[in-house]
């Protein structure tokens, strides 16, 4: 199976408010990125995903099946981390994530080992007796991930991971999340509205926006790559920008930072020139490569 | 001497059997009976379930040991047996004195139930697992039944075993059979009955607290209005199928034949049909309330 969830023309309306419309994408292997801002219709989506809400009209399949139809079948397979933060105060970290196992059809003493050894793996192994209402949000954050994670989903459903995280804990928490992708195997779907964790963590990313998919696809297509290179030195660049100047190349400093293209010499060769250019200013290049599109290019791009 | 520390424990694939809904039913059962009941929370969460079931089976402790005692004192000579006989009750009449209990009870357990998932977000939770709306109301409402079962079934259960240890229970087999089943088809109906009107007002807020206050003043307010206007013959009795209060013990004394002693029988005796009329009513009204309460739960929720 190569697409984890495929969408058609997915339409959803709650009264006269349209939420979805016409959504097509395809959510591929590894970790996607659902990207909008707060309204766009991710939790919607989501939900859908699930099965607890069905299209108004198109198709929505989620690991084959029908999450309607065959609700069920598809939750048993799929891990969900909500967005917020309440869970029982005075229930045990390993209670909690073993109860969910459990709900999620593993034996009990399946459940058991597999809560433990998840809390142990999201680095909460020693607070897994710590009631949730004890626990810091960072904590709390990862207790919901290893709650996720303990029935060993097919695919994992993220809803704002990193909510209310400080950027160590966020890098932290990220990290876990890659590592699900890459490591362990398991497909992520990615909920949030920033684009840096998107851009850094996912390697494919669906955008809403007001119901709408703007784009979707895996990043490295979506950002393409632009004409020019850019390159990091590590002295001043004005002599070095003033030289690839006279060779007719557009310029555009930003500190140590020069982008270089030129609409009259193929990337090849512009990348020769810039080399030679460096080697004969006599200072010290830190990174040279072909541009690229930021996700925020992207989405600027398309109007959002 | 050397250490050894894991840190890297690793991440097991899993490729064994998965339960299926029924399982996922079962465990949540068995949860929610565990949390209400106290198991594995903190002592002040163990404190009130566990008083108010022994408060319902502190009258049947004590009418088991009058037939004891009855019977030891037949032995020395003084006709203890027929004191005892005249002291302890009958089955239906049994519940009079624990009806109490199985009030406060079912004011205590549906909140505990329901009311947490939805203000905490583990309904959420469920619902992005196997189970649906469906069977996650089916699976609260068998293990706030279950529960109240302990307070309605178990003591006349246990009357039951001790009337005829003594000698004071049903004779013979078909006896027997006889009195279980009604004792087990008059603990079922009112525990059907409290756990609906309980499970509905629950699904109305998020408070365990205001579930609990709100049962109460449903159960001890109406029926102490309904028993007002009836004594004062301002309705007919026949109102009291509204009567909450004595509407399921009305049921159990059906059940066992036995004539009701409630004010619901003070002019005349209310057809049976209408007690179950009555019932059946408040149990539909209330299963129509909780889904419509659900129908829009959601993961958001």
């Amino acid at each position: 199976m190569s697409d984890v969830v495929v969408g058609q023309r997915v339409s959803k309306r709650f009264g006269a408010t349209p939420v979805l419309a016409d959504a097509t994408f395809t959510v591929g292997r590894g970790v996607t990125g659902l990207l909008g801002p707060n309204g766009a219709g991710k939790t919607t989506l989501l939900s859908m995903m699930l099965g607890l809400h069905r299209a108004d009209s198109g198709r929505l399949e989620v690991l084959g099946l029908d999450p309607v139809r065959s609700g069920p079948e598809v939750r048993a397979r799929i891990g969900y981390a909500p967005e917020h933060h309440l869970l029982p105060p005075d229930l045990p970290a390993l209670d909690f994530v073993r109860h969910l196992a459990e709900i999620h059809g593993l034996p009990r003493a399946e459940a058991a080992t597999r809560a433990s050894d998840a809390l142990w793996w999201v680095a909460l192994g020693e607070e897994r007796f710590r009631a949730l209402g004890t626990l810091s949000t960072g904590q709390r954050q990862r207790v919901k991930l290893a709650a996720a994670l303990a029935p060993d989903p097919a695919l994992l459903l993220l809803d704002e991971p990193t909510d209310g995280l400080d950027p160590t804990q966020r890098d932290s928490m990220l990290d876990l999340i890659s590592r699900i992708g890459t490591d362990v195997g398991i497909d992520v779907i990615l909920s949030s509205h920033l684009l840096d964790e998107v851009e850094r963590t996912c390697d494919q990313v669906v955008v809403l926006d007001d119901g709408h998919v703007v784009a979707s696809g895996p990043l490295d297509e979506l950002r393409g790559v632009e004409r020019g290179v850019r390159l990091v030195v590590d002295a001043d660049p004005a002599a070095l920008a003033g030289s690839l100047a006279s060779r007719g190349l557009d310029v555009v400093v930003d500190r140590y930072t020069l982008d270089v293209t030129s609409d009259l010499v193929d990337q090849c060769a512009l990348q020769r020139i810039v080399r030679d250019e460096v080697a004969a200013a006599g200072i010290g290049l830190r990174e040279l490569r072909s541009r690229v599109r930021s996700l925020s290019d992207v989405i600027l791009g398309v109007g959002l | 001497m050397t250490t050894t520390e894991i840190l890297e424990r690793g991440y097991r694939r899993y490729d064994g059997p998965r339960l299926g809904v029924a399982a996922s039913m079962s465990a949540l059962v068995r949860h929610t009976v565990r949390r209400c009941l106290g198991v594995h929370r903190p002592a002040r969460a163990k404190v009130f379930p566990v008083l108010v079931i022994v408060l319902a089976y502190v009258p049947t402790i004590v009418y088991v040991g009058v037939t004891v005692l009855g019977n030891r004192l037949q032995r020395s000579g003084v006709p203890g047996r027929s004191m005892a006989r005249a002291f302890v009750p009958s089955y239906a009449t049994s519940y009079l004195s624990i009806t109490l209990a199985i009030v406060v009870f079912s004011a205590f357990v549906a909140p505990e139930v329901l009311c947490p998932d939805r203000r905490t977000g583990m309904l959420g939770l469920y619902l992005a697992s196997p189970l649906d709306r469906f069977t996650y109301l089916v699976s609260k409402a068998a293990a706030v039944l279950m529960l109240t079962c302990v307070v309605t079934v178990g003591p006349p259960l246990i009357l039951l075993v001790g009337y005829a240890t003594q000698g004071f229970g049903p004779e013979g087999l078909a006896g027997w059979a006889g009195t279980l089943g009604r004792i087990l088809g008059a603990g079922l109906t009112i525990a059907v009955l409290v756990t609906a009107v309980s499970l509905a007002i629950s699904s109305l807020t998020t408070r365990k607290a205001a579930a609990s206050a709100a049962f109460l003043a449903l159960v001890i307010g109406l029926s102490g209005l309904l028993t007002m206007v009836v004594v004062q013959g301002a309705v007919s009795n026949r109102w009291g199928v509204f009567n909450l209060f004595t509407l399921p013990y009305e049921a159990a004394f059906r059940i066992f034949g036995e004539p009701s002693p409630l004010v619901l029988n003070a002019e005349s005796e209310v057809p049976a049909g209408l007690i179950a009329l009555g019932c059946g009513g408040w149990v539909a009204a209330s299963v129509l309330v909780i889904a419509w309460r659900y129908r829009r739960a959601g993961v958001t929720a």
